[in-house]
């Protein structure tokens, strides 16, 4: 974490702190004059780039409530310069500090608390030298713009409570309505014993309270309002004797020691009183309203947008780390899950292989055994052999003594594989793409007359009928002449031109295979 | 807010910072998830890879019967080599010694180029089926001839044969009585058929 440095301002004498972790040490000390003014300069000569934070601690702090239009971005902030210009001579430390809203009868306004302080000359020198020495200053506080925050480390609940310390500069009043800074002040004090300091409270608190009354910041006849006392350490018992609640007042005092715990300041400097608490929230929760201008804090600002992109980077990286990380895991544990697989498959590979070693020898894979066993017998099973259609048609041949054969083809396949050209035909018409094995009878009918086309009709017919069977089926059947209605058919009864050729026939058979 | 060249300048180097964090970021959920996505497919192959070999593992007391019932055709047909390489010398003796004994009168032959009827895929390697068609034209004195013919062929072994086509024809010349005339023309293809078994030990 970064070190910050915050100075400490008060009326008399400015100190220098360095804030780190939770410890605040005291660097330096400058007094109030040029001399001082020098000595810092001197100081800041090699502390370029050093975050800074000012702190005033002045008696000398306005504070104003106004009303302004309810508005947003910059037309507030339009608004809010024009009335801290009517307000203010220098506005170069003045801040509109928001008090929430208020529904009027027609529109609706902001309360705003309008505080600068009323001689800024003595920290504008102060500040050109932290300009000059070109430092990061992160803003420019007072006492009573950090006192909500310590208000609320202390566990302030109530909506209103005076928050009363004795710092170095003086005893600070600050008064805090709803968490929001309403009104503050400084009473310089002297050296006293605890008890004189725990009756002064009393008594400011008192004036104070009236005032406040007066300003009608505090209903009149209200409940009591709660004081919240940090008193000296080891001072608790005298502050709580001192400070007895009465019904307009009702004080709690919380010791210094206590306050540093919550306020978790681990270590404070020596000497170092009530202030140490606002300083160490100044250093790690500054909050958001302060007097700089937008230009003063320039270089903090510009090193605030290099800290956030880089986080930005960071963050983002942080976020793929952690997708990808996850995706990483998963692989890891998809890996273990494949090698599990892998495993579980080699074992049974290898029970496989140590069984199988007990078959009989193959001389071959028994995949490969079996694949080619398997082929084998659908290749036989789809070959035919010619000697049963040899045998079938001789046995029909026997019943027909007429008929006599000049030729037989022979084909076996499927329609497309056939290689007898005049079957392919017939295998068509036989339908399908099965395996088949095709029959073509040519022959000749005897002892028949040529002009019987009733009775060569008739034998050819019986014929063929006679080969169905056995498997075998009839494609096709073609007679010497043609008696369908689309040939023509041609006679010559009793005349002399007879040539006493005998009839030709063609009878086609198919038969399937598995 | 308008930034100055140097304010610029000065904003340069964290940004490049963060964009390189960022990218490193995007390859490392890149690099994730291509490992990612390879896993998942490894993974896909291994299960399936061990559904497999469990399948198998649960199929083997099948499996023991097909090979005890597969292995006596397996070895019948390696004793007859159909499996293994062509033996064409081995068909040519054949035909001429079957010609010889059945006193065939006319008997030629052509075996054409073997060309493969397909490949069957088998573990560890294919088993593929070649066939060399062998064209045959005999001169019959009667169709038991024929019959004869591709019986003594099939008997004679190295291949498998399937005769594919069977032409027979009268030849219509008369028989003179001194000299022995062919009365019918048999004109076949038959297929040789052979076996290759890439993974058979030889």
């Amino acid at each position: 974490m970064a070190t910050r440095r915050i100075l400490y301002f008060t009326a008399e004498d400015h100190y220098l702190y360095r804030s780190v972790g939770g410890a605040l040490e005291l660097e330096a000390k400058f007094t109030g004059d040029d001399l001082g003014l020098t000595a810092f300069r001197d100081f800041l000569r090699g502390q370029r780039g050093a975050l800074f934070a000012v702190v005033a601690d002045l008696a000398g702090e306005d504070f104003h409530e106004e009303q302004i239009p309810f508005v947003r971005g910059a037309d507030r902030e339009a608004v809010l310069s024009r009335r801290l210009a009517q307000r203010y001579r220098d506005t170069r430390l003045a801040a509109g500090l928001s008090l929430g809203q208020v529904a009027g009868a027609e529109r609706r306004n902001e309360r705003v608390l309008l505080t600068s302080f009323t001689n800024t000359q003595q920290l504008t020198p102060w500040l050109d030298a932290l300009e000059e020495a070109g430092v990061r200053l992160s803003g420019v506080y007072s006492i009573p713009l950090l006192a909500p925050a310590l208000a609320s480390r202390l566990g302030v609940k109530d909506t209103r409570v005076l928050l009363v310390t004795a710092n170095r500069a003086g005893l600070r009043q600050c008064y805090v309505e709803n968490g929001r800074l309403r009104f503050a002040r400084l009473e310089r004090t002297v050296e006293m014993v605890p008890q004189a300091l725990a009756m002064f409270v009393r008594s400011e608190t008192q004036r104070l309270v009236q005032y406040l009354v007066t300003l009608r910041a505090l209903p009149r006849d209200g409940s009591a309002v709660q004081v919240l006392v940090v008193a000296p350490p080891g001072e608790r018992a005298t502050f709580e004797q001192a400070l007895a609640s009465d019904a307009r007042l009702l004080f709690r005092v919380v010791d210094y020691a206590d306050a540093q715990q919550v306020a978790k300041l681990r270590r404070a400097p020596e000497g170092a009183a009530a202030e140490a608490l606002f300083l160490h929230l100044a250093a790690h929760k500054p909050p958001a309203e302060q007097f700089a201008s937008r230009e003063d804090r320039r270089r903090y600002f510009i090193w605030q947008l290099q800290r956030g992109v880089v986080a930005a980077g960071v963050a983002g990286f942080a976020l793929c780390a952690l997708v990808g990380g996850s995706r990483w895991i998963e692989v890891m544990s998809l890996r273990g899950q494949v090698e599990d697989e892998t495993h579980a498959a080699r074992t049974a590979t290898q029970q496989y292989e140590r069984i199988t070693s007990t078959f009989p020898v193959t001389q071959t894979s028994t995949e490969n055994l079996k694949v080619t066993v398997v082929e084998f017998r659908r290749i036989a099973e789809r070959s035919a052999d010619p000697q049963r259609t040899f045998q079938h048609v001789s046995r029909v041949l026997e019943q027909y003594p007429q008929f006599e054969l000049d030729s037989l083809r022979w084909g076996a396949g499927r329609p497309s594989e056939l290689r007898d050209a005049p079957l392919k035909p017939a295998a068509q018409a036989a339908g399908g793409s099965d395996s088949l094995v095709l029959v073509e009878v040519s022959g000749r009918v005897q002892a028949t007359q040529r002009n019987d086309y009733r009775g060569i009709t008739a034998q050819v017919q019986r014929f063929a009928n006679s080969l169905v069977g056995e498997g075998y089926e009839l494609v096709r059947t073609q007679l010497p002449f043609d008696v369908t209605s689309e040939g023509i058919l041609t006679g010559d009864i009793g005349g002399a031109a007879e040539s006493g050729e005998a009839p030709r026939f063609t009878v086609t058979l198919a038969r399937r295979l598995p | 807010m308008r930034f100055t060249r140097e304010e610029l300048k000065r904003l340069a180097f964290p940004l490049v910072l963060a964009l390189a964090a960022l990218g490193a970021g995007a390859a490392l959920i890149w690099g994730a998830g291509g490992a990612l996505r390879e896993t998942q497919a490894r993974l896909a192959v291994a299960q399936a890879e061990r559904r497999a070999a469990n399948e198998r593992l649960a199929r083997i007391s099948e499996e023991e019967r097909e090979v005890s019932e597969k292995i006596d055709v397996y070895q019948r047909l390696k004793r007859l080599n159909i499996l293994g390489e062509e033996h064409r010398l081995e068909w040519a003796d054949a035909i001429t010694r079957i010609r010889a004994q059945r006193e065939l009168l006319d008997l030629r032959y052509a075996v054409e180029r073997q060309r493969q009827l397909f490949s069957a895929p088998g573990k560890p390697a294919n088993v593929d089926f070649f066939a060399s068609t062998m064209k045959v034209q005999l001169a019959l004195l009667h169709e038991e001839d024929l019959l004869r013919f591709l019986a003594d062929l099939r008997e004679s072994g190295n291949a498998f044969y399937a005769v594919r086509r069977c032409d027979l024809t009268r030849t219509g010349q008369a028989a003179t009585g001194a000299t022995m005339t062919p009365r019918l023309r048999a004109d076949c293809d038959i297929d040789l058929i052979t076996i290759m078994d890439r993974a058979a030990k030889r």
